[in-house]
């Protein structure tokens, strides 16, 4: 004690809270090296007297990393814990339930909140892309409001490769899943191996992706509230021709075909329009506001939120932009020591303009593209305005009276996208989306738990809009006006009863899941309306309240097929000390799409894990502290097929007419053969990993699959002499997925400076491995204008592997045509001239033909990647996020190749032009007769590879003396760029391209360059 | 509270028991809006939906983009493709320019003919037991056997070598179909049509008018012995259809006696039609639905319509026309040939000299000749006025055989020689107002090119008459492939089927 005088004593006062500002109850605190320790109260409040200068207080709470303050003086503390990600102790939903992940067999990969906090995506899709490893995640387009394509391991089949999202228990398609708030995600796990997807059964074999959402915690009252606004634009713009170059190429084709000059003063022209510039906008704005209210006591807890988003979009905004207003309320209560229930309720409305994207058959971005750059946007010369064209047609024109123009160059499906713009705007779709769930959970005893829960999701949508009279061109005309309206809705539920009992018996700890499921969608219908020909020209005079004669009305109504499921499952775990892992699972799933021979299948998995870090005989070192080995095989399946597959139906509208007054007949016939013998496709996977703590600051995870798929179910492509008016479904193919997937993290602090960077890669191998005896290949997955089909689905080869003509550069001169024969000695391609593409003769027969095209790659990447650096210093946070794919295959079908007057990028400038100017950019024609731009060849195609800075994020959290004096508990700052650059020798607009068959350019909508800037406090 | 605790337990084994109860069952979701094959052919209402369905594809000749009078038409030397440029419609662009190939032929020439061999295969196997009236089964069989006849003379008239199915094919055997000889196919047709000729009515009552009587299975059997060069058989089929020339024959058919009033629109089903297509515009067919088996619009009329007509002169008596996609451009020599025929008002609409006199203007569109098919053209004041699509709804129905055709095919089959096919030739001038010119083959055939004009008909006369080659050889016709179109690509993978030679 005589030490305790000499030295002076303080006590200290202070508040520990979590990263959200959350004050955090019961955190342990204790001077190093003494047993002095005091506990958080409700408010994260402590005290603790006795602590001299310079000693150190240790804080540690389960599930957060420990942390270290010098006490250097009197003043109060506030400590600040981070969730501890490297902790091994963390807790995983499994589906059903959670485990710690110490103990978890499968592969799971998690997405917590932390790592999306203060992120600006508006959708949970654009929050998973590039955090987990073995997902690849494309955006379908930039436009607001744009869902993403979502593949979990690869292509698992041919059709619907849509994983399962089930939300808090409950299944959402993956078409609903924008309807959350992402600042509403507690976590995200992806299942990603048959062993822990079995528990999923029939609908798991596409992966499956659980999101939690936050619940309130004991304590005081948090209100928070979130915001950003920021602008956006293009990222990039291509390079398309001036209308002087533009005029010159024009000529160019025309006289190689022996036709005259197009344009003669080619200078006059000047640069003319970019379209571009017309559609793009560069300060598109983009904003949110988000508030929540949460807390509890030790009989409720709530969580409460309103979520507004209003995003513009970069292209032609008045009609591209998208609106979300979200409510979630979500709560438990303490009935009695035995009996909890609780609810999750989430809402959404949300309100979306679009345009046609990723089309080569019109849409304004396909128009901009394509269009001449001569014909002027809008129409000023009084002289043109008061031709016929303008005067006697119903154009389109500005707010100053003057028309738009009208090309007299380039027509077809291209139209002067600002014309296009008045004639939908005001029209736009909507949505209103219901999910929630209520639980019930019963403890009668220790270690088990009965749980059944009600969940239910209810949509409804719609769309309005009038389209007034207008010509945008000559075959672009509409010559009544109309008013539209269309209302639908969908409504499922299902009902889950689990029982589960948990126990440790010394060193045996095994828990036992029993539960069975019933599930019902698709309980659906809509109507809508049209009317045509309404006194009115414009939308706000258009009204339904108008009488309009019978013949001026059409309407339609449906009614949707239910989906339904039962299913029963049960899982078991076991593990002996933690140190041997065991995990089983079945699952039974009855399915209504099936026929009766095959209604029920079963699903089976089993996975074990040996955590060999634990054994007596591993060192304890720094090299490699923790080790887990795991294993696991398993089935599963899938129903994503269409209703009724195995019947064979007789389906009306096949109408004609007869008698003089055209009266029209209802004629009904077969759809489809029908195929009886319809059975479960089934996906067996089998995985391996481990995971390691390595060097005491990495966190290790590898996973190697094997994924095969059998039976898969599929339309049958049937001959056209058949006669049949549709396919019927069949067990037509199989699969292998196989691949490599590496998670790593890295935390390290010194001093007041954290770091931690998380980075993921993964490889993926697809291969069909069958199409039924006797077929080679399936197409029609991807045509391409008149190319017809660039892409096939053939055995031994990657699923929608590009398959098209090779080239091997370009005729200098007419030596090199003679001189190129085949072994016979025939001149290959006799009718070729110089600047004309040398095809590749791959089956050597002497002449080039539809045999001659091969695989040129694919449009799936093989590698994808993502990397996450955090920084921190004090009060200032810096965040680095990149992601990307490589070894993937786009196809750059930008230009309308069979308008011979559309317009084209200045790689065309590089074209050749006689002997030794090019040898990979032919020679131009409009007649075109090698087929050098008509064919689809390698010429197409372009590396797929690229890295994007997608999020770089700067934040400065005020110090808390500051924001208590505004009663808040923490006040952050940030300052975000997204997509700041991407680093990619792909030549459209954006090389990440969405879709069933990914990596078709067809005129994509680009994701948008984004400035934010934005604000997170807490009260 | 404590109550609670047990109720709950109760409740949720109460849904347990409820749901394994009724388990099997409650995945049993029964299709509506459709009905299973198996319940379906049952009685007579059925039988009639089975043949309309059957009758659907009549519409080929001159609904939706791919018809066929626009096809044959471009292909011929009286028209180019046109449109809206050179790639406006690939199949129908390359046809007329003979570089059409296994992946640019439209699919559908194919395919939509075999889904008429399909559905009327399914009455023919359905309807001897469907319970109803032992007479009308008779005439719905006769009928879907003609249209059966009827669908297979186009296949193997455009394909020739096509694979004969008389029944429904099944699963197990679809990919091992293999093609027939153009002869087994010719003689399963003159089969077809010799049975319905039995059964059928002479003449129907006209909310009847459309369905197939005995004259117009007469006189597709024919012209399907014409074109195997059986002319006698052929001879004595149309004079059957034919009588007396000029005067109204045993069926009923009488020429018009104006030319015009064969393309008046609402002159439907009159006494020159024999085989006629139905359309209408009741359908109020939008572009969601156009192009599909609900689509009963006539697309010929928008197609061959002039690019943006205005009419700069309302005083004048020319009419409004409506704005249409410009394909079928006349050809100078066909126009010139016309040029001082009584048929030319009819038949051309002359804009390339009416926009010279400064009286309209119209975008020109490709292949621009100034010359549009006027027996298609619509006017504004013909556009349907109710709801979908003006383009979709047009309701003028097309000949796919008229009396004028038949009595100029007696008369080529009679070899253009005697007093008979002289009457013929004769009969048809002077519906116009046009002396006797000495009858031959190749007046005859000078005639149905005036007379025929833009109908699709030209194209099979130069074949028949083996004048392909030369006619044509400016465009690139190669003789010994053009004849016949390449069996489109599709059909050839993973199944039996032989490309056509040199395609």
């Amino acid at each position: 004690m005589g030490v305790s005088i000499m030295a002076q004593t303080y006590e200290i006062k202070g508040n520990v809270a979590d990263s959200n500002g959350m004050p955090l109850p019961g955190v342990t605190i204790v001077v190093k090296g003494t047993k002095n320790g005091a506990t958080t109260d409700f408010d994260g409040n402590f005290v603790i007297a006795n602590v001299q200068k310079g000693n150190s207080l240790v804080f540690s709470y389960v599930g957060y990393a420990t942390k270290e303050v010098v006490v250097s003086s009197a003043n109060s503390l506030t400590v600040v814990l981070a969730e501890d990600m490297q902790s091994l102790d963390e807790v995983v939903v499994v589906g059903y339930g959670t485990q710690k992940k110490s103990v978890v067999t499968g592969a799971i990969s998690s997405v917590k909140a932390e790592d999306l906090e203060g992120l600006p995506v508006e959708r949970v899709e654009q929050a998973l892309q590039g955090r987990v490893s073995g997902v690849v995640i494309a955006a379908d387009a930039g436009q607001p409001g744009s869902s993403s394509t979502v593949r979990v391991r690869g292509i698992t089949t041919i059709g619907t490769n849509d994983p399962l999202w089930v939300i808090d228990g409950v299944v959402v398609s993956s078409s609903t899943i924008g309807y959350l708030n992402q600042s509403d995600i507690q976590s995200i796990e992806v299942l990603k191996d048959a062993a822990s997807l079995a528990i999923y059964g029939a609908r798991a074999a596409a992966g499956v992706i659980l999101v939690t959402t936050k619940k309130g915690k004991q304590g005081k009252i948090n209100v928070g509230y979130s915001t950003f606004y920021g602008v956006s634009k293009a990222s990039k713009k291509l390079s398309l021709l001036n209308a002087s170059e533009y005029a010159a190429i024009m000529n160019e084709k025309s006289v190689a075909d022996g036709g005259s000059v197009v344009f003669s003063d080619i200078s006059s022209l000047g640069k003319g329009t970019d379209w571009q510039d017309v559609i793009f906008n560069d300060s598109a704005a983009r904003s949110s506001h988000e508030f929540s209210l949460s807390g509890g006591n030790e009989v409720s807890t709530f969580y409460a939120s309103f979520g507004i988003s209003d995003q513009e979009g970069i292209v032609l905004s008045d009609i591209s932009n998208f609106n979300r207003k979200s409510i979630r309320l979500n709560s438990t209560h303490k009935i009695s020591d035995y009996v909890k229930v609780g609810q999750t309720l989430g809402y959404a409305h949300k309100r979306s303009m679009g345009i046609t994207t990723n089309s080569e058959y019109g849409g304004p971005l396909s128009s901009a593209i394509n269009l001449d750059p001569i014909t002027p946007a809008v129409i000023t010369d009084p002289v043109v305005a008061n031709s016929s064209l303008y005067t006697s047609n119903a154009v389109m024109t500005d707010e100053d009276g003057n028309p738009y123009g009208i090309s007299s160059y380039v027509g077809q499906e291209m139209s002067n996208p600002l014309a296009y713009q008045e004639t939908v705007r005001g029209n736009y779709g909507w949505s209103d989306d219901v999910i929630g769930n209520v639980f019930v959970e019963i403890t009668p005893m220790e270690g088990l738990v009965f749980k059944s829960a009600v969940s239910g999701t209810m949509a409804y949508w719609g769309s309005e809009g009038f389209v007034p009279e207008y010509y945008l061109q000559s075959s672009i005309v509409n010559s009544q006006n109309y008013l539209y309206s269309s209302r639908s809705k969908s409504f499922g539920w299902n009902l889950e009863n689990t029982a589960s009992y948990s126990k440790s018996i010394g060193v045996h700890d095994f828990s036992v899941l029993l539960g069975q499921g019933v599930y019902i969608d698709g309980i659906s219908s809509g109507v809508g309306v049209t009317y045509y020909d309404l006194p009115v020209t414009t939308r706000e005079e258009a009204s339904f309240n108008f009488s309009v004669t019978d013949d001026q009305i059409t309407g339609y109504s449906w009614t949707g097929t239910e989906h339904k499921v039962i299913s029963l499952f049960s899982r078991l775990n076991y593990n002996y000390d933690e140190k041997y892992l065991f995990t089983g699972i079945i699952r039974r799933d009855g399915s209504s799409r099936f026929g009766d021979n095959n209604k029920f299948g079963f699903f089976p998995s089993f996975s074990a894990g040996w955590v060999t870090s634990k054994e007596s005989f591993w060192p304890e070192n720094d090299v490699v502290s923790k080790l887990k080995i795991r294993g696991g095989f398993g089935v599963t399946g899938n129903d994503a097929i269409g209703d009724f597959g195995y019947l064979a139906l007789v389906g009306g509208g096949r109408n004609y007419t007869f008698g003089e007054d055209g009266t029209i007949y209802t004629g009904y016939s077969p759809n489809a053969p029908d195929n009886p013998d319809l059975k479960w496709e089934e996906t067996s996977q089998t995985n391996i990993g481990f995971e390691a703590r390595v060097l005491e600051n990495f966190d290790v995870n590898f996973d190697y699959f094997i994924k095969k798929t059998s039976g898969i179910l599929q339309d049958v492509e049937i001959p056209g002499y058949v006669g049949a008016s549709g396919s019927p479904l069949g067990n037509v193919a199989d699969m292998k997925n196989s691949g490599l997937e590496f998670e790593v993290s890295y935390n390290k602090s010194w001093g007041d400076l954290n770091f931690r960077a998380s980075g993921n890669v993964s490889y993926l191998e697809n291969e069909v491995t069958n199409l039924g005896e006797g077929k080679e290949f399936i197409s029609g997955e991807a045509a391409f204008q008149s190319m017809g089909d660039v892409t096939r689905i053939q055995v031994g080869q990657s699923i929608n592997a590009f398959y098209g003509y090779q080239t091997n550069g370009i005729f200098q001169n007419i030596d090199e045509i003679n001189s190129y024969v085949s072994s016979t000695g025939t001149v290959i391609q006799p009718d070729a001239v110089p600047g004309d593409f040398k095809w590749v003769d791959n089956n050597g027969d002497g002449e080039i033909t539809d045999d001659d095209r091969t695989f040129l790659g694919t449009p799936l990447p093989k590698y994808t990647f993502g990397l996450t650096l955090n920084l921190d210093y004090k009060g200032f946070d810096f965040m680095v996020f990149t992601q990307g794919v490589a070894g993937n295959k786009i196809f750059q079908g930008l230009r309308r190749l069979d308008v011979t007057n559309a317009n084209h990028q200045t790689s065309v400038l590089q074209r050749w032009t006689g002997e030794g100017t090019s040898n990979d950019y032919p020679r131009l024609t409009n007649s075109d007769p090698n087929g050098n731009f008509g064919k689809f060849s390698d010429f197409y195609l372009e590396d797929g590879d690229f890295i994007r800075f997608k999020t770089i994020q700067l934040g400065y959290t005020l110090p808390s003396e500051i924001v208590q004096k505004i009663g808040a508990s923490k006040l952050r700052l940030y300052v975000t760029g997204e997509n700041l650059f991407t680093i990619t020798n792909y030549s459209g607009y954006d090389p990440e391209i969405g879709g069933s068959v990914m990596g078709i350019d067809r005129g994509y909508y680009p994701q948008a360059q984004s400035f934010m800037m934005g604000l997170n406090v807490q009260f | 509270m404590k109550l609670k605790k047990y109720k709950l337990p109760v409740l949720a084994v109460a849904m347990l028991a409820t749901i394994f109860s009724c388990s099997e069952d409650y995945l049993e979701v029964t299709p509506t809006g459709t009905f299973l094959t198996g319940n379906y052919y049952t009685n007579e209402t059925e039988a009639f939906a089975g043949l309309v369905a059957a009758y659907d594809y009549l519409r080929k000749n001159s609904g939706t983009f791919e018809n066929m009078i626009t096809m044959m038409n471009a292909g011929s030397d009286d028209h180019y493709a046109g449109g809206g440029t050179s790639t406006d419609g690939a199949g129908i662009q390359s046809f007329s320019k003979y570089t059409l190939n296994s992946i640019e032929i439209p699919d559908s020439f194919w395919s939509d003919h075999f889904k008429g061999v399909y559905r009327a295969n399914i009455m023919i196997q359905k309807l001897p037991d469907i319970s109803m009236d032992e007479s009308l089964k008779a005439r719905y069989m006769a009928e879907s056997k003609a249209l059966r006849a009827y669908y297979y003379f186009n296949l193997v008239r455009l394909f020739e070598n096509v694979p004969l199915l008389t029944e429904p094919v099944s699963t197990a055997d679809m990919y091992n179909v293999v093609q027939a000889s153009s002869e087994e196919v010719y003689a399963q047709i003159e089969l077809d049509l010799l049975d319905a000729i039995d059964v059928l009515p002479s003449t129907v009552v006209s909310s009847e008018y459309g369905r197939i009587t005995k004259g117009a299975a007469q006189a597709i059997l024919g012209k399907v012995y014409l074109e195997q060069g059986k002319n006698t058989e052929a001879a004595a089929q149309f004079a059957e259809v034919n009588g007396t020339p000029g005067s109204t024959s045993q069926y009923g058919y009488k020429l018009l006696d104006n030319f015009d009033d064969l393309w008046d629109i609402d002159n439907k089903y009159n006494s020159e039609s024999i085989f006629e297509v139905g359309h209408s515009d009741l359908a109020l067919t939008g572009w969601s639905n156009s192009y599909s088996d609900t689509d009963e619009g006539n697309l010929v009329c928008t197609m061959v319509g002039p690019r943006g007509f205005v009419d700069l002169n309302t005083t004048d008596d020319i009419p409004e026309y409506s704005s249409g996609w410009s394909f079928n451009p006349i050809l100078p020599e066909l126009y010139n040939l016309l040029k001082d025929d009584p048929r030319f008002e009819a038949t051309v609409l002359d804009l390339k000299t009416l926009s010279e006199e400064g009286k309209i203007s119209y975008t020109p569109g490709y292949q621009d000749t100034g010359y549009f098919l006027n027996k298609f053209a619509p006017l504004t004041s013909e556009e349907s006025t109710g709801a979908g699509d003006m383009w979709l709804n047009h309701r003028q129905n097309s000949y796919i055989i008229r009396l004028a055709d038949t009595y100029l095919l007696e008369a080529e089959a009679l070899g253009g020689t005697g007093t008979r096919a002289q009457a013929l030739l004769d009969a048809v001038r002077a519906r116009v107002g046009l002396a006797s010119i000495p009858v031959s083959l190749t007046n005859i055939l000078a005639e149905r090119r005036l007379e025929l004009a833009g109908e699709g008909q030209r194209w099979f006369d130069l074949r028949r008459n083996g004048t392909l080659a030369t006619k044509l050889a400016d465009r690139g016709f190669v003789a010994g492939k053009h004849e016949i179109f390449p069996i489109p690509y599709g059909e050839l993978e993973n199944t039996k089927l032989v490309q056509n030679p040199n395609y």
